[in-house]
Formats: C-alpha cells, sequence, structure tokens
C-alpha cells in the first residue's frame, strides 16, 4: 500500500512537470523555425542565448536580477487566481506601489531604516487599496474584476506618467524623464562585485517560501482554494466568500506591490517613466504562474527560465540578425501551449457540470 | 431472435475486465432489464451493443446476421438507438429541431423544412402517445419533457430496439411513472425495449425478463413474474440484504424548532410561508414533496445558506436565524446536501480537502491558522475506512470517486461533526443498493444515539421506511403531519400534490 502511494505520488509530479515541459519544447521548436526563416543557424542561435544567460557566471546573475520583480509578480498572480479571482491589474499595483514607494523614499525626512519601513508600507498599502478597489466595486456593483483591473493598468500608467514628467521629474540630471535617486542608504546592497545582483533575490526567495506556506499549509490558503474550485462548496462548509476576495486581492496587490519596489529599490534606484510597461515584468510573472499552474515553486524556476531567455534574447540582438522579440515569440507560444491544457480542462469541467445540455459531444459525432 | 449479444468479452487496458462472456438474447415486443450496481458493468455492455464501445471479443446479431458496429451511425441503421442517461441535446433548440437533428427534412433537398420537421414530430408524438409541443425550446422544458423529446428523437431514426440508460435517475416520481407508461406502451407497438437500471420496483412494474450483472459477469436470467426484489437485490449485491429493524421511538427533547418561518424564493415568489416543524432528539423526521416545493429554501435557511423573510428558527432552545453558516454548524448542525457534485464536494480538489471542509475550523486541526495535516491524515483515513469508502489515497482528486463512494464519504464528513441535529438531503440518489443499504444503516445507528435527523428525499419508499414522523410540503406550506405506518404512500402522495383526505378519492 506505501509503496503504491510512493509510486503515485511520483508519477503525478511526472505528470505535473510532464505538461509544461512539452509547452517549453514547442515554445523553442516554434522559435527555432522563425529564427531559420530569418536566415541563421537555430542551434547556434540557441547555444549562444543560453551561454548569455545561464551558462556565463556574469549573465546567469543577470538572469537571476531580472527575475525578481517576475517571481514576485507571479505570486501576486498566483494568490488572486488560486482563489478564483482572476487580477490582471498586477501591472498597475505595480507602478503605483513603486511610484508612492519611491516618492516616500525621497521625500521623507528622518532616519534612513525609518524611513525605508515606511516606503515598503505606502506602497503595499497603495499596491492593495488598487486591489481592494477592484474587489468592493464588483463585490457591490458586479463589476467584472477582470476588466476594472486590467483597465486600472492604463489608468495608472498615465497618472503616474504626468507626476514623473511634470512636478516630481528630477530636471538636475539628464534629459530621462525620472525622479530623483532614493539615498544611497536605502540601496539594497549588491551580492557581487560588479553586478547588479543584489539582496533583492534573497527576498524573492524568501517570498516564495513565505507563499507556499501560506498555499499548501494554512487554512487561508485551503479557504482560499476551495473558494477558486468551488465557491458553493466552500459557503456550504461556512467559509465567508467576500472575505476570502478581499484578503487574497489584498495580498496579491501587496505582492505587486513589492515586485515593483524591489526593482526600483534593488537596480534601477529610481522611478523612470514606462520602467514596469517596457520591461512587461507582470505579463511574464503571469505567463510564469500559468505555466507552473499556479504552484509557487514552480513558478519560481519558470520565473528565472523565463528572464533567462529575455537576457538571451537581448544578448542576441547585439551578435546576430535576431531580434529579442524572438524570445518574447518563444515565450507566447509556451504560454499558449499551456493555456490549451487549462481551457480543455475547464472545458471538460463545464461539460461534466452541465447535465443535459452537453450537446458539444452530439455535433461532433455526427 | 430479434437481437442476440453472444460471448461478449470487454477489457480495458490488461486488467480491468468490464464484461467477462456476457450473453443475452431479445425477442420482438419485449422489455428486458439488465439489473446491476454501479460498476457492475451493464453500461459497458450497451455502449457495445450501441456502437460507442468496440467489444474485445464477441458477437452480435440482429436479425441473424451478424454485425460490427464501428459507430452509433452503423448500430441506428440496423435499427438500434439509445436513450442516454446524459441527454444530448442542444437547450436553445427548438424540440422539433432536436429531434429530426441529423436527419432533417429537407425543401428541394437543401433547406431545412422547419413546417415539415414540426408537423412529423408532432404526428409522431401522437402516435406513439408521447404528447409534446414541437415548438417549444428545449431549454424551457422540464427535465421529464426534455427525455420524451430525446425518445421521440430516437424513435425518428427509425429504430426498433431502444436503449434506455438510467432512465429514472434524474426524473421526479410522477415522472417515472409516465416513463414507465410510455415504455409499456412503446412494447405494445412492437418495439423492444432494454433498461438499464437499478432500481428494482421499476424492473418490476416494467420488465418481462431480467438479467442481473455482478462484477462484469453474468449471474441470473430471469421471468420477472417469476421472482421479486428481495431476490433480485441479493443477487445484485451477492448476499441477502437485511432490513435492519428500527426499535420503536424514544421521546427526546426538541433539537430543532422552526416557528412560522417565511422566505422569498429567487423569483420573487413566495417560497416558504408560515412553516411550523421540530424534530426531536432520537428521531428522523422527513419531509416529503415533489422537488420545488420549498424544501430546498427551508434546507437552505436552516444551515444558513439562505436569509429567511420571517419566522423563527430555535436549535437546542437558541436562535440560530439568519446566522452565518460556519456559526449554525458551530452550533451543532451539518448537512448533508441534496448534490454532491456542486455543493458536497469540489471534484479537482483532494479527499483530504473535501473531507477538511468544515473540520477546518477544529482546534486540533487548525493550530492558531495552520492546519494540521498530519492529525487530519490520521483521522479522515480510519473516519474513511469505518465509512467503508472505496479510495486509493487521501491525495486522489474527489471527482474519480464513484458517485456511490463520494456520497458516503460526505455522510462521513458530516456524521463526524457529532451534530445534534444532522440534516440530511436525498441521501442515496443515484446510489447502488450496497452504498444505500450502509448509508440507511449509519442515519439508524445515529437516531438511536439520539442525534435529531431532518431528511428530504425524492423516493418516498426511502421515507417511509426511515422516518418516524413526516411532513408533507406543498406550495410553501405544511400541507400535513403523519407519523410513521399513519397512511399509504398514496395517502401521502395525495398531500404531496396539494389535496386533503378529507376529499379522498
Amino acid at each position: 500500500m506505501k509503496k503504491c502511494k510512493a509510486k503515485s505520488l511520483l508519477k503525478k509530479s511526472a505528470k505535473i512537470l510532464v505538461h509544461p515541459l512539452i509547452a517549453i519544447i514547442c515554445g523553442i521548436l516554434v522559435g527555432a523555425v522563425v529564427i531559420f526563416l530569418a536566415g541563421e543557424n537555430p542551434l547556434d542561435v540557441y547555444v549562444q542565448m543560453f551561454q548569455k544567460s545561464f551558462l556565463n557566471i556574469y549573465y546567469l546573475l543577470q538572469t537571476l536580477t531580472r527575475s525578481v520583480p517576475i517571481i514576485a509578480c507571479s505570486l501576486s498572480v498566483i494568490i488572486s487566481w488560486k482563489a478564483g479571482y482572476i487580477n490582471l491589474g498586477t501591472e498597475g499595483q505595480m507602478i503605483a506601489g513603486g511610484f508612492v514607494g519611491t516618492i516616500v523614499a525621497i521625500y521623507m525626512p528622518g532616519p534612513t531604516y525609518l524611513v525605508m519601513a515606511a516606503a515598503f508600507i505606502a506602497a503595499m498599502a497603495t499596491g492593495s487599496i488598487l486591489s481592494l478597489f477592484s474587489a468592493f466595486i464588483f463585490d457591490k456593483f458586479g463589476v467584472s474584476i477582470v476588466i476594472s483591473t486590467l483597465m486600472m493598468n492604463y489608468a495608472i500608467n498615465y497618472i503616474t506618467n504626468y507626476f514623473i514628467t511634470f512636478p516630481l521629474r528630477d530636471t538636475g540630471s539628464s534629459l530621462a524623464i525620472q525622479s530623483k535617486e532614493i539615498h544611497a542608504a536605502m540601496k539594497l546592497p549588491r551580492l557581487v562585485e560588479g553586478n547588479t545582483f543584489n539582496l533583492g533575490f534573497i527576498i524573492a526567495v524568501l517570498l516564495v517560501a513565505a507563499i507556499t506556506f501560506i498555499i499548501f499549509k494554512t487554512n487561508f490558503g485551503y479557504e482560499s482554494k476551495m473558494t477558486g474550485l468551488n465557491p458553493i462548496f466552500a459557503q456550504y462548509g461556512g467559509i465567508k466568500k467576500g472575505r476570502v476576495m478581499y484578503s487574497t486581492m489584498a495580498l496579491s496587490g501587496m505582492l505587486a506591490a513589492v515586485a515593483g519596489l524591489l526593482e526600483i529599490f534593488g537596480v534601477k534606484y529610481r522611478f523612470l517613466e514606462g520602467m514596469f510597461t517596457s520591461t512587461s515584468y507582470a505579463w511574464t510573472g503571469l505567463m510564469s504562474g500559468l505555466i507552473s499552474s499556479l504552484n509557487p515553486i514552480g513558478a519560481f524556476f519558470v520565473s528565472i527560465f523565463l528572464s533567462g531567455m529575455q537576457v538571451g534574447g537581448t544578448a542576441i540582438q547585439r551578435t546576430t540578425s535576431i531580434p529579442l522579440q524572438v524570445s518574447t515569440l518563444i515565450q507566447a507560444t509556451i504560454t499558449l501551449f499551456v493555456s490549451v491544457k487549462i481551457t480543455i480542462n475547464f472545458a471538460k469541467k463545464n461539460k461534466f457540470v452541465s447535465r443535459g445540455t452537453n450537446s458539444a459531444k452530439k455535433v461532433g459525432e455526427e | 431472435m430479434l437481437l442476440e449479444m453472444q460471448y461478449i468479452r470487454k477489457m480495458y487496458g490488461n486488467s480491468v475486465l468490464a464484461n467477462d462472456d456476457m450473453s443475452l438474447e431479445l425477442a420482438e415486443g419485449e422489455v428486458l432489464a439488465i439489473v446491476g450496481e454501479n460498476g457492475a458493468g451493464k453500461s459497458t455492455m450497451m455502449k457495445i451493443l450501441y456502437g460507442l464501445e468496440a467489444p474485445t471479443s464477441g458477437n452480435i446479431i440482429v436479425r441473424g446476421e451478424r454485425c460490427t458496429f464501428k459507430n452509433p451511425q452503423e448500430a441506428i441503421k440496423k435499427g438500434i438507438g439509445m436513450v442516454q442517461q446524459n441527454f444530448m441535446l442542444l437547450p436553445p433548440f427548438s424540440v422539433a429541431e432536436n429531434v429530426v437533428y441529423g436527419n432533417e427534412p429537407k425543401k428541394m433537398g437543401l433547406f431545412f423544412d422547419r413546417k415539415k420537421a414540426i408537423k412529423e414530430v408532432r404526428e409522431l408524438g401522437e402516435k406513439y402517445d408521447l404528447k409534446i409541443n414541437p415548438e417549444l425550446k428545449v431549454q424551457d422544458c422540464p427535465v421529464g419533457i426534455q427525455q420524451r423529446c430525446e425518445i421521440l428523437k430516437v424513435l425518428y431514426q427509425n429504430t426498433d430496439i431502444i436503449i434506455f440508460d438510467e432512465p429514472s435517475a434524474v426524473l421526479t416520481p410522477q415522472e417515472v411513472e409516465g416513463l414507465l407508461n410510455t415504455i409499456r406502451q412503446l412494447a405494445a407497438m412492437g418495439k423492444s425495449v432494454i433498461i438499464i437500471t437499478h432500481k428494482l420496483n421499476e424492473v418490476m412494474k416494467v420488465s418481462d425478463r431480467c438479467i442481473v450483472m455482478r462484477a462484469g459477469k453474468h449471474i441470473a436470467a430471469l421471468k420477472t413474474s417469476e421472482t421479486n426484489t428481495k431476490e433480485l437485490s441479493a443477487l445484485m449485491v451477492g448476499r441477502k440484504i437485511i432490513d435492519t429493524e428500527i426499535p420503536p421511538i424514544t421521546k427526546g427533547e426538541k433539537v430543532l424548532e422552526v416557528k412560522e418561518l417565511c422566505a422569498i424564493g429567487s423569483m420573487g415568489q413566495q417560497a416558504l410561508g408560515n412553516c411550523n416543524i421540530h424534530v426531536n432528539a432520537g428521531e428522523i423526521v422527513g419531509i416529503a414533496g415533489v422537488s420545488g416545493n420549498g424544501q430546498t429554501e427551508l434546507l437552505h435557511i436552516l444551515i444558513g445558506l439562505m436569509k429567511a423573510a420571517g419566522g423563527e428558527v430555535l436549535l437546542n432552545g437558541k436562535p440560530i436565524t439568519n446566522l452565518p453558516v460556519r456559526s449554525i454548524r458551530e452550533a451543532g448542525c451539518a448537512y448533508v446536501p441534496e448534490d454532491r457534485n456542486t455543493m458536497g464536494a469540489a471534484l479537482n480538489a483532494t479527499l483530504m480537502e473535501t473531507m477538511l471542509m468544515a473540520h477546518q475550523y477544529d482546534v486540533k486541526l487548525n493550530h492558531k491558522g495552520i492546519l494540521q495535516y498530519n492529525t487530519a491524515d490520521k483521522r479522515f483515513s480510519s473516519m474513511l475506512e469505518e465509512h467503508d469508502v472505496r479510495y486509493f489515497s487521501l491525495r486522489q482528486k474527489a471527482g474519480e470517486l464513484s458517485g456511490g463512494n463520494l456520497q458516503k464519504l460526505i455522510v462521513a464528513r458530516e456524521m463526524s461533526h457529532g451534530a445534534r441535529l444532522q440534516i440530511i438531503s436525498e441521501p442515496t440518489r443515484g446510489v447502488d443498493i450496497g452504498a444505500m443499504e450502509f448509508i440507511h444503516n449509519q442515519m439508524i445507528a445515529q437516531r438511536n444515539n439520539g442525534i435529531a435527523i431532518l431528511l428530504v428525499s425524492s423516493d418516498l419508499s426511502e421515507m417511509m421506511k426511515l422516518s418516524d414522523r413526516i411532513y408533507v410540503m406543498y406550495d410553501g406550506l405544511i400541507n400535513g403531519e403523519v407519523q410513521r405506518g399513519e397512511l399509504t404512500s398514496e395517502e401521502i402522495g395525495v398531500l404531496m400534490m396539494g389535496g386533503n383526505l378529507g376529499e379522498k378519492v
């Protein structure tokens, strides 16, 4: 019996891994075709790409640095999606959190650590207020969370752009549209000489551990998972739907804000116009959440992989005629193949539930 | 002989033997019932006949001619039709459109002739006494009419052999009666019918012969007139089913008291009007009624899933009206819901997670917000064993369990709360005889231990067997209170239809 259990567990974890692996292979194959059509040797390009993202220590640290906000964003997505609330506003919450945190860090007087703590608290509050607002208008007026969180991204991006272009712009330095720099004492310490690799990565690892614990071990994780799987069942068991929604959305917004802060305090040290939209950290985080089927540990590794694709893609752009967009294409293809599975599962589930109306099969048969 | 199936074997993979040397024959105008527990291989046998599955070995002979069916179309060409358990209908389309689907009458060989379709379907309905308005949309029809539409569809394909797969599982008692009449009518008009079921009273009413299956094997073939339900159920389960003795009731104190309860339904109608009931300790109280007469609303208010518009609910003498679900559960109320798939479980959750529901507040399983999965593992494994749930691992998905096993799991979960009031709705719907016997015995044991049980079931015979007292509900009102053995099922039926016994026919 015990042996049987262990075997099935092994089988199950293999099953979970098989699908993303197939998707990744498909993505790489599609990328190979495009590279071939562009007149380069796909194998050469891929070898270069992996050398300049994982196999060389300088690039590897670059990859890990870049993965930090992606990891935090994927955690933000995982927390809300697991409970069945599709928060697409990670980008906006990240921008707003990062912006408010930076402003507090620059302009608030006081001892460094106090200011830094205030900046983190203000940023996380801003991120969660935004996500809570979407939860609230869904609760009270039935406005879809998908729509409101997505739309808010644009509004927040333009509002922060205004502030950074006009009242809060650092006019002293360059022509770039950016804020002043934060105090040197607030910068997250770098861990390796001559590289941007910094404490943020350790924080990201701790966050993954914390979220994994929350999801798999706590009652909060259990209740939000059950609400996501079957809200009627959850309610029947005494779980308060509203409480699960507000708490998961708040946590999701907070994590998005932390993603923004880690990038600013660890790498850029100031708020720049379009710093999160042009890099599309949030959407990469979303993809990694989906590819890993909303598993935080899986998302950690997928985030590093996707980050490596981007770092490698940027590197080969310099030496070959292959643009960075190829790595975006590979990413998108992987996500597409993973979503196919999600959609199929969803369709299956619906068919199971709606007895008497599953006519699709009949159409297929005749 | 119209149809013969000889020595049918069906293997899934290398290990699972679904049918083992099964044979059957069917004469013209005959109704043959195939009975057996869930998983006995009845459905597989019929899927083979209808071309949905290929047999590993064996012959199918229709009118003396050996046939192999690669798909249902080939089976239909030989005059074999099947009324599926899950209807294969297109809900937004009309009855007529659904019936002729695939064989539409055409204008000039090209355009769909809707008028002719409606006319043909109406005539077909009249011929077989299946009255139906062909212009109605399927989604607006009640389940019984949808099934009628499905039967017409099979008849429209000019079939002589009609297979019914668990046809009564989705129907109300009244609709079942209508269905059984239809089946007899079809046989009288020369059609041959095979009906798969595990409801033995239906077998007795409708069939000429029956075949009992167990674990894929042929157990017995009997003339219905020469057997009875006792013999059949013993053959099905493989041992004698003993009716549990229900000891006389001991008078207990009031556990549940509902006073003047009112509720407004989702359409703004009055769902409950001045409902007064009570349940004592050590008593099973049934609520009989055609479904949709306020039972669901009553139960949902009791457990806290719906708000009452007026009135009061007392549990152990304390008011629990309109409290949240968790508070009501903690006050001593457990609930086995009517629909195990949508409310009683999350099919994609593991057994552990399904079992944990409403146990997650137990301090032994929840240390300051952190769940103690090891403790839960031990507790739930022994609970599932006690309740004879057949499972593989607590990490497997709930949706992988058979209906009967999932139901036993839900019953185990709810009974283990030790709540003084247990609300149990449709405890044995779609469950085989073995599981049904088990669940009934559990309920009786709980009652004998002084637990108050409120039972709602659409199966009147189950209700009359278990209940010490029955309230009959009609249109949101209590239309009578009956002690055990006081009335016959026909008399209760009159009350269920809103009549009163003074005007008994």
